[in-house]
């Protein structure tokens, strides 16, 4: 398995917890961007000519915000440098308050088969304390264009003045708008963005409160036929984003624009998070790259571990021995009875119980090497 | 050796922060012993520690020349003294080898509790005092009251006394000749059996063992036999020299002399601060006066923080040994912190500088437990032993009863914080012997205190009660019965025996409550709820509850998160190590350390 994550750096305004590379005023580059982002695939193809890719991710940013017509182009560059398997998933992040019948239209001629809404929340006061330029009526609209079509909602908890009756409530617009596929996540208040000051200001609920909320999240989710795939993803039976998986089973991927992160053949590569400097390097038929780091064994190892511990599915056991030439169970088996009370083993998997995955970090760090 | 009726032998004594080692470097730097250049700060205050927390630790002496107004030229020796309440042994024995001793006072602060422990010091050993005001440059200094609080609380006449201000090197002159006019030349028959008093040493890597003498009769030569008087073995002596400052050989030291002895000595404990030397082939037969043994007075385990690194640990606190004969240590075990030493001191300055000396000198992380003093237990078959590890207590069943040190306090004040002294003192089972009006601005009171009660924070606490103004100085006096317990901790059900200590019974409560607070404070929530009860013998006096771990996840981790997680995952993994497994919880150490606060103020 391998994906293609293609990052459009550019949005309406920011929101107040966004701390991703998007230049709310740089709108205008847009099209010059996009160029560099074609001419990136363009140095990449010939080392990256046996790869069959199963998903592209358009992510942002807000791709929905840019000219619809760059993202076809875009979506024929892609198939131009790369081979694409038949069935792949094709998602574009969409916000609700920037589409219209025609960008849908549009997307969906080129080949884009799912979309991820930013809903965030259904409460209006919340979605303009957090810097949305949506409103819960926008989110309605933008469902209506996609009845019948594959698209996710994300949904964020652990907001200010936010309660369980917002989260479930929010759940249940999702639900009922025909989303088949709920993101719900922890607002992470980064240092930097205004809701940092919210945090130090201590006007954001506590964890305790937020595992709360998720747990209520979680319950509300199964009611509506939402089962957890990964600690922050949830769908219907079938509906798992492909693209993600392959992140958490330590698949291959490869990235295209600014501040975008590659990783194949455990080489792991991060372009640079400057605009200008992303431009520079792309129309100097320079690579933008500003990080490169080969992972040795021990590391693929742990990052396998720590991602398939996110998931429901947990860590294939057969896949382990397959990559590490080792018995999971044996190797681990110290580590494994310490945290025997909090984890499930059977032939096939090793997994953390389910209500303890809000609680992972403790449980993984147990499989780590100090620095 | 020439004319003794040219030598001066003093010493400088002060309460902290009054400018001791400022005018030593003042003195050495006008006899012209050092160049203005050449003067790092403080001189004298040659390790790190010393000159950061403003101390003196170890003493060095120094010789120096000055030519007086009579127009002869005299040889002085100065010997600097430690400056806190924990080495008064070590002060003592250097003024024993003085005829002098310089006192200074602050001239805005007055007199102090360390001024007058040292002048008694001083009396005691007979010197001729001089006392110096200091710091006259400054605003709030008031020379004049500082020279009356001389007279009236001390006795000594103040009228003649320099005023000075050693850090603008104002009036230095004075003191100089002060030295020449009013100290005593030394005594002492150079033809008599050889005396010689070791007031410090320290071990060099190459000649051994370096003894700090005062010649109080006969002579010592490079090929000489000595011993002490307190041990049987006898040593060659390879050298012999003066200090200038640093070690200068000069073959011979004769009565009156202060100087250095270099002996092949292996190991600094066999030579005793305050012990005799004498000639081996020619002996005295009566020993100086003023020796006593040293004893630990507080009492700590040390355990490196890398259990891996014991042997590391054992190196650095032998080496330290070498040069501190007062740090003793016995290796320990805990089931909660592994393998370590149990160590005593000579009170809790002199433990923070070792643990500190360890860290740094040495670059070892270390976890301490709390201090402890030493408990006389009187069993019920009628035996007596002293316990200072609480882990080491008998049963209850055999104890027919305890006793604690209990040390004399002075406390120096303005009388505005009489009262919260009065009620410290009383919190810490005080008991009021007196108090004395030294002058309208100046109290003296005079508490017993028992010695557990003031090696935690009673020392910041005076601090911050009185704002800074009230000085404290103790010296123990003896044990006296108390009805004592053993506090135990436990975590999630289990003893944590590093955590364990000797308390009053009064307190037991109070301190069970505060252990347990400050606990579920420091202890990181763990995957599973952790009840933290204080409990004496069986009983369980205070309990509080470390809440089980709710949300520890990054929310997304696609693929630009990966590193970022991975990052995460390895520093909580790197904070694990500095973690100290109990039973199934697992305690940072700082822990250890934390709950010395005992005291929420």
């Amino acid at each position: 398995m391998a994906g293609i994550y293609i990052h459009i750096p550019f949005c309406k305004s920011k929101c107040s917890y966004c701390d991703f590379t998007s230049f709310p005023d740089k709108l205008c580059y847009a099209e010059s961007y996009m160029a560099c982002v074609y001419r990136e695939m363009a140095m990449r193809e010939k080392e990256l000519s046996n790869y069959i890719f199963d998903t592209v991710y358009i992510g942002g940013g807000t791709p929905s915000v840019i000219d619809e017509k760059y993202i076809a182009m875009l979506i024929a560059a892609v198939k131009k440098h790369f081979k694409l398997a038949d069935n792949s998933e094709i998602t574009i992040e969409i916000n609700p308050g920037t589409v219209s019948a025609g960008k849908i239209a549009l997307y969906e001629k080129c080949g884009i088969n799912r979309y991820s809404v930013g809903l965030q929340t259904a409460v209006d006061g919340q979605l303009a304390d957090i810097g949305r330029v949506h409103n819960l009526k926008d989110y309605l609209n933008c469902a209506k264009l996609l009845k019948g079509k594959n698209f996710s909602a994300d949904v964020m908890i652990g907001l200010k003045n936010q309660n369980i009756a917002d989260i479930e409530y929010t759940i249940s617009v999702a639900a009922k708008s025909g989303a088949s596929h709920i993101s719900m996540y922890a607002l992470t208040p980064e240092d930097g963005t205004p809701v940092y000051t919210d945090y130090l200001n201590g006007e954001l609920p506590d964890g305790d409160e937020v595992a709360e909320m998720y747990a209520a999240g979680v319950k509300k989710l199964a009611s509506f036929g939402f089962e957890r795939y990964e600690v922050s993803n949830f769908c219907k039976k079938g509906m798992e984003s492909r693209h993600n998986l392959n992140y958490w089973r330590r698949g291959e991927y490869i990235g295209f624009g600014v501040a975008a992160s590659s990783c194949i053949n455990d080489t792991r590569v991060t372009n640079t998070f400057d605009l200008d400097e992303y431009f520079k390097c792309i129309l100097s038929g320079h690579f933008a790259v500003i990080n490169s780091e080969k992972i040795d064994k021990r590391g693929q190892e742990e990052e396998f571990i720590m991602l398939a511990l996110r998931t429901s599915e947990g860590l294939n056991l057969k896949r382990y021995a397959e990559l590490f030439g080792e018995d999971f169970s044996v190797k681990y088996s110290r580590q494994i009875k310490k945290v025997q009370e909090y984890v499930e083993v059977n032939e096939i998997s090793f997994k953390i119980k389910s209500r303890f995955l809000f609680v992972q970090n403790s449980i993984i760090v147990e499989f780590f090497n100090a620095v | 050796m020439g004319n003794k009726r040219n030598v001066r032998n003093f010493c400088i004594i002060a309460h902290i922060d009054h400018g001791k080692s400022t005018l030593a470097d003042r003195l050495m730097e006008r006899t012209g012993q050092v160049s203005e250049r050449d003067m790092e700060a403080q001189l004298l205050d040659s390790m790190d520690i010393e000159r950061e927390r403003g101390i003196t630790i170890k003493l060095t002496p120094v010789r120096m020349f000055y030519k007086a107004g009579d127009g002869q030229e005299y040889e002085f020796n100065l010997i600097d003294t430690p400056g806190h309440v924990d080495f008064t042994y070590e002060v003592s024995r250097s003024l024993a080898a003085c005829e002098g001793a310089i006192l200074i006072v602050d001239a805005s602060q007055g007199v102090e509790a360390q001024t007058l422990a040292n002048v008694y010091l001083a009396l005691e050993n007979n010197l001729e005092i001089l006392p110096v005001i200091n710091k006259v440059d400054l605003p709030s200094a008031r020379p004049e009251e500082a020279k009356k609080e001389i007279e009236e609380v001390i006795g000594l006449d103040a009228s003649y006394a320099p005023l000075v201000s050693a850090k603008e090197g104002l009036n230095i002159e004075e003191v100089l000749e002060d030295i020449v006019k009013y100290f005593p030349a030394p005594s002492g028959d150079d033809t008599a059996p050889l005396k010689a008093l070791i007031f410090d040493s320290y071990y060099d890597n190459y000649k051994g063992v370096i003894l700090f003498v005062r010649i109080k009769d006969g002579s010592v030569k490079a090929g000489d036999k000595i011993k002490t008087f307190r041990s049987s073995q006898i040593y060659d002596v390879v050298e012999t020299g003066v200090f200038s400052p640093g070690l200068t050989p000069k073959n011979g030291l004769f009565a009156g002399d202060v100087g250095y002895i270099a002996a092949s000595i292996k190991s600094i404990q066999d030579v005793a601060v305050g012990d005799t030397v004498i000639n081996a082939v020619n002996p005295a037969t009566e020993p100086l006066p003023g020796y006593k043994q040293v004893q630990s007075v507080v009492f700590c385990g040390i355990y490196p923080l890398d259990g891996s690194r014991f042997n590391d640990l054992k190196d650095a606190i032998l080496k330290l040994q070498l040069n501190d004969a007062s740090l003793i240590f016995e290796p320990d075990s805990s089931v909660a912190l592994g393998f370590g030493f149990r160590c005593g001191f000579l009170g809790l300055l002199h433990m923070e500088i070792i643990q500190e000396r360890i860290e740094r000198e040495f670059g070892l992380e270390i976890i301490t437990t709390a201090p402890s003093v030493s408990y006389k237990v009187v069993k019920t078959d009628g035996e007596e032993i002293f316990v200072d590890n609480p882990s080491h207590l008998p049963p209850v069943s055999e104890i027919e009863h305890m006793e604690e040190p209990i040390v004399k306090a002075d406390i120096y004040s303005p009388p505005d914080y009489l009262g919260q002294i009065m009620d410290l003192c009383r919190e810490k089972r005080g008991v009021f012997l007196q108090m004395t009006y030294l002058d309208k601005s100046r109290v003296r009171l005079e508490y017993n205190l028992p010695l557990n009660e003031i090696i935690f924070d009673f020392f910041d606490a005076v601090k911050s009660r009185t704002r800074g103004y009230a000085s404290f100085d103790y010296e123990l006096i003896g044990y006296e019965r108390s009805k004592l317990v053993k506090l135990d901790i436990l975590l999630n059900g289990e003893v944590c025996d590093a955590l364990s200590m000797i308390v009053h019974e009064d307190s037991a409560y109070t301190r069970g409550r505060t252990l347990c607070e400050n606990l579920k404070e420091a202890i990181p929530r763990q995957l599973f709820e952790v009840p933290v009860q204080a409990a004496i013998g069986g009983k369980i006096i205070a309990r509080e509850t470390v809440k089980a771990v709710r949300k520890d996840v990054l929310a997304k981790c696609y693929g630009g998160d990966i590193t970022r997680k991975k990052k995460l995952l390895e520093k909580q993994k790197e904070g694990k190590k500095r973690m100290r497994q109990i039973g199934n919880v697992e305690v940072p150490s700082e822990v250890f350390m934390q709950i010395l606060k005992t005291n929420k103020d």
